[in-house]
C-alpha cells in the first residue's frame, strides 16, 4: 500500500504501528486525531533518532515501542486494554534479526514496560518466553521495580470494558481491541530488529495470549530478510504464523516484501477469516505498512528523507 | 453412443472403482517421547523395554483410531493422552519439576483442516493439558491461555483439576535436587527422559493431518519459562496443504527457527520432500544456531520422517502400509 518502490535502498530505515482496527473518521474528532498523530510522531522520531546517530535496530524499536506504551492512547502499557476482571494484562516480544534472538513475555499485570522485560528475557535469561507470576518474578530478580496494576487503567479504558459488558459494541475510537503497538528498523550495519506490545482485547479472557509474543506470529526478525509485527485479530496470526510466513516467502519465494505482506492479509488471513494489518521493513530499507481494517494508526521514516504519519 | 462404446466405457468405469477400492488412502501416525542427551551408557535393558512399551501402548492408541476411520485429531489426542499418562515420559504425570519443585505443563494440537488450533502453557492443575489444549481449540475463539486463566477456562468446562502432587514422581523430585545441587538449568538429562516431551502427528482416511504436543518442559526451569510444545509453529504445527509436525530438544531454538512450521514452509514453497525439509531444519539451521532436538512428521501422501541432531530420541511410527516400529537411537535400536 505504501512502500518505496524497491531498488531505491535505505541505509537505515523504521515503521511504527500503533494498532488497527475499525476507526470511523466521522468518529475521531480532530483533537483526538492530533493525539494519536502527536503519539505516533513520538514514536517515530524516538526511534529514528537513535538510527541516525548510529544506533542498533534493536534499540531503535525497543524506544519506539517503550513510548507508545507510556502513552495512554495505544493499547499497551499504560492505557492497555482490560480484562473481563478489569485488570490490565500484557504481552510483548522484541527479536534481533542479527543471530535470531528473541525475548517475549505474555500476561505481566505489574510491569511498566513489559518491551524491556522482554528484553530483558532475551539478553538475561537462557529463555525466549516467560508468563505470569513466573515472568514477574525474573522482573525483580532483574531490578525492575514493579508497579500496581491501576497504573495500567485509565478511565477510557474502564469506559470500554463497561460498554463491552453492557453488549455495546466498542468502537475504536480509542484504539482499543485491536490497538496493538509495534516497531520494525533497519539499522546501519545491516541489522533488523522487531518489536510489539499489547494489552490484547477489551474485556478479554484472563491469561488469553495472542499474537504479539508469539515469535514467528506476531513479531519476527531476520538479518537478509525482513522485520515484522502484526496487529489484528491475534488468534488468525498465530495460525497463519504470519509474520515468519512474510519472511519466508520472501526468502524461499522470492516475492517482493509488498506481494508478501500483501498474500498474507488479504489473502491467507482473509480466507481464514481474520482481519488486521502488518508492517515491514526489508534487508533493503524498504518499508510496507498494510492492512485489511478500515485504519491502521502508523509512521514510516528512513535515511532517504521520507517522513509520514498516517491512519486511513 | 454405440453400444461396444459404451461398454468399454462401463468396464473403464468399474476398473477405476475397483482400483480405488483396493487402494484406500494411506494412514499415517509418528509419535516422539523426547529427545535428548540420553546416555545409551545409563539405559539399561529393563528400563529400555520399559520406554518401549509406553511408547508402543500409545502408537497403538492412536493408529487404532486411524484404522476405525476416526480422526487424527482424535488420534494424536489419543496417543498424547496415552504418555501424559505414563509417568516415565516428561508430560502430565511425571513431569520434570521446575525450581520451585512444582509441575508447569504446556500442550498445544493443531487440525490442519482449517487450520484450527488450541494451546495452554504454564498450568499446575491439569491431569491432560492436551485435553485442555483441545478444550481451547473447540470451546473458546482463543489459540492460547496461559496460567491461572487456563486453569480458569478448564473449570468452566467441567475440567476436574487435581492438586500438584498427583504430577510429581520421587524420580523427579531426585532430579531436581540434583539439578538444583549442579545449577545446571540445562538438556544434559540426569536420567533417561528428562527432556522427554511427548507428541504425535498423524494423517486420517479424510486426508487431515493433525499435530500435538505435550510436556514439563526443562528440569529446575524458571517458573513461568515457556518453551516450544505449546507455540503453534514452533514446537507443533499442521496444515493439510502441507504437512504435521511436532517437536522436541531445547525449546528455544525452536521459538526462534519457527522450526515446525519452517518444515512445512519448505515442503510447500521449496518443493522438498519431507525427509528432506526435516533434514534442513534438523541437520542445517537448529545445528548451526547451536540447537539440539528433533521432530516427528508426516505429509499429505502419508510419509513419515523422525529425524534429530541429539544422541537419541524415542519414537514410534505405524501405517496402513504395514510399518510398525519403535526406537530410540540413531542405528534404530
Amino acid at each position: 500500500m505504501h512502500s518505496k518502490p524497491s531498488g531505491s535502498a535505505n541505509r537505515y530505515a523504521i515503521a511504527i504501528h500503533g494498532g488497527a482496527g475499525a476507526v470511523p473518521r466521522a468518529m475521531l474528532s480532530e483533537q483526538r486525531e492530533q493525539r494519536y498523530r502527536a503519539g505516533l510522531e513520538a514514536a517515530l522520531d524516538g526511534g529514528f533518532a537513535l538510527l541516525e546517530r548510529g544506533g542498533s535496530s534493536l534499540d531503535a524499536v525497543s524506544a519506539a515501542v517503550r513510548i507508545l506504551e507510556d502513552d495512554p492512547s495505544f493499547n499497551a502499557g499504560h492505557g492497555a486494554a482490560l480484562t473481563r476482571d478489569g485488570a490490565a494484562e500484557l504481552d510483548a516480544a522484541i527479536m534481533d534479526g542479527r543471530q535470531l534472538r528473541a525475548g517475549a513475555v505474555a500476561s505481566v499485570r505489574h510491569v511498566r514496560n513489559p518491551i524491556e522485560l522482554a528484553r530483558r528475557v532475551m539478553e538475561k535469561s537462557r529463555h525466549v518466553l516467560l508468563v505470569g507470576a513466573g515472568a514477574e518474578e525474573f522482573a525483580l530478580e532483574e531490578n525492575f521495580a514493579l508497579v500496581p496494576n491501576r497504573y495500567f487503567r485509565t478511565v477510557e479504558r474502564q469506559e470500554q470494558l463497561e460498554c463491552e459488558q453492557r453488549g455495546q459494541r466498542v468502537s475504536d475510537l480509542v484504539p482499543s481491541s485491536q490497538g496493538t503497538v509495534g516497531a520494525v528498523a533497519l539499522d546501519g550495519d545491516g541489522n533488523l530488529a522487531a518489536a510489539t506490545s499489547t494489552g490484547g482485547m477489551t474485556n478479554k479472557r484472563p491469561g488469553r495470549v495472542g499474537d504479539s509474543p508469539i515469535i514467528g506470529a506476531g513479531t519476527y526478525a531476520k538479518n537478509g530478510v525482513c522485520a515484522v509485527s502484526a496487529t489484528g485479530h491475534g488468534e488468525y496470526f498465530i495460525r497463519a504464523v504470519a509474520a515468519h510466513h512474510v519472511c519466508a516467502a520472501v526468502e524461499y519465494r522470492g516475492l517482493d516484501l509488498q506481494q508478501a505482506v500483501h498474500e498474507m492479509l488479504h489473502e491467507i488471513l482473509a480466507a481464514l477469516g481474520g482481519d488486521g494489518g502488518l508492517i515491514a521493513v526489508g534487508r533493503d530499507g524498504q518499508i510496507v505498512m498494510d492492512f485489511s481494517t478500515e485504519g491502521m494508526f502508523r509512521g514510516a521514516r528512513d535515511s532517504g528523507g521520507r517522513r509520514e504519519i498516517a491512519i486511513y | 453412443m454405440s453400444r461396444p462404446k459404451l461398454l468399454a466405457l462401463l468396464c473403464l468405469a468399474m476398473a477405476v472403482a475397483s482400483a480405488l477400492a483396493v487402494e484406500p488412502r494411506p494412514l499415517a501416525i509418528a509419535i516422539h517421547g523426547g529427545a535428548g542427551v540420553i546416555d545409551p551408557a545409563k539405559m539399561t535393558p529393563q528400563r529400555a523395554a520399559s520406554y518401549r512399551a509406553g511408547l508402543a501402548a500409545a502408537l497403538d492408541a492412536g493408529y487404532a483410531i486411524l484404522e476405525r476411520g476416526g480422526s487424527s485429531l482424535d488420534a494424536v489426542t489419543a496417543a498424547v493422552r496415552t504418555m501424559e499418562d505414563d509417568p516415565q515420559f516428561n508430560a502430565g504425570r511425571g513431569a520434570v519439576l521446575n525450581h520451585e519443585g512444582d509441575a508447569e505443563l504446556d500442550a498445544a494440537l493443531m487440525d490442519g483442516h482449517g487450520p484450527r488450533a488450541g494451546a495452554v502453557a504454564g498450568v499446575r492443575h491439569v491431569r491432560n493439558p492436551v485435553e485442555l489444549a483441545r478444550l481451547v481449540m473447540e470451546r473458546s475463539p482463543h489459540v492460547l491461555l496461559v496460567a491461572e486463566g487456563a486453569e480458569e477456562f478448564a473449570l468452566e468446562q467441567g475440567m476436574v483439576l487435581v492438586p500438584r502432587g498427583y504430577f510429581r514422581t520421587e524420580a523427579r523430585v531426585r532430579e531436581l535436587d540434583e539439578a538444583r545441587q549442579t545449577e545446571a538449568l540445562q538438556l544434559k538429562a540426569a536420567a533417561p527422559g528428562a527432556t522427554g516431551t511427548v507428541g504425535a502427528v498423524a494423517l486420517d482416511r479424510a486426508g487431515h493431518l493433525a499435530a500435538a504436543t505435550s510436556t514439563g518442559g526443562l528440569t529446575n526451569k524458571h517458573r513461568g519459562r515457556v518453551g516450544d510444545s505449546p507455540i503453534v509453529g514452533a514446537g507443533t504445527y499442521a496444515d493439510d496443504a502441507s504437512c504435521a509436525v511436532s517437536g522436541t530438544g531445547q525449546g528455544e531454538f525452536f521459538i526462534r527457527q519457527v522450526v515446525a512450521y519452517d518444515v512445512c514452509a519448505l515442503l510447500q514453497y521449496r518443493h522438498l520432500t519431507l525427509a528432506q525439509a526435516v533434514r534442513e531444519v534438523i541437520h542445517e539451521k537448529l545445528r548451526a544456531s547451536g540447537g539440539e532436538g528433533g521432530v516427528i512428521a508426516v505429509d499429505r501422501s502419508g510419509n513419515i520422517a523422525m529425524d534429530f541432531n541429539s544422541v537419541g530420541m524415542f519414537r514410534g511410527a505405524r501405517d496402513s502400509r504395514g510399518r510398525r516400529d519403535i526406537a530410540m537411537y540413531r542405528d534404530a535400536q
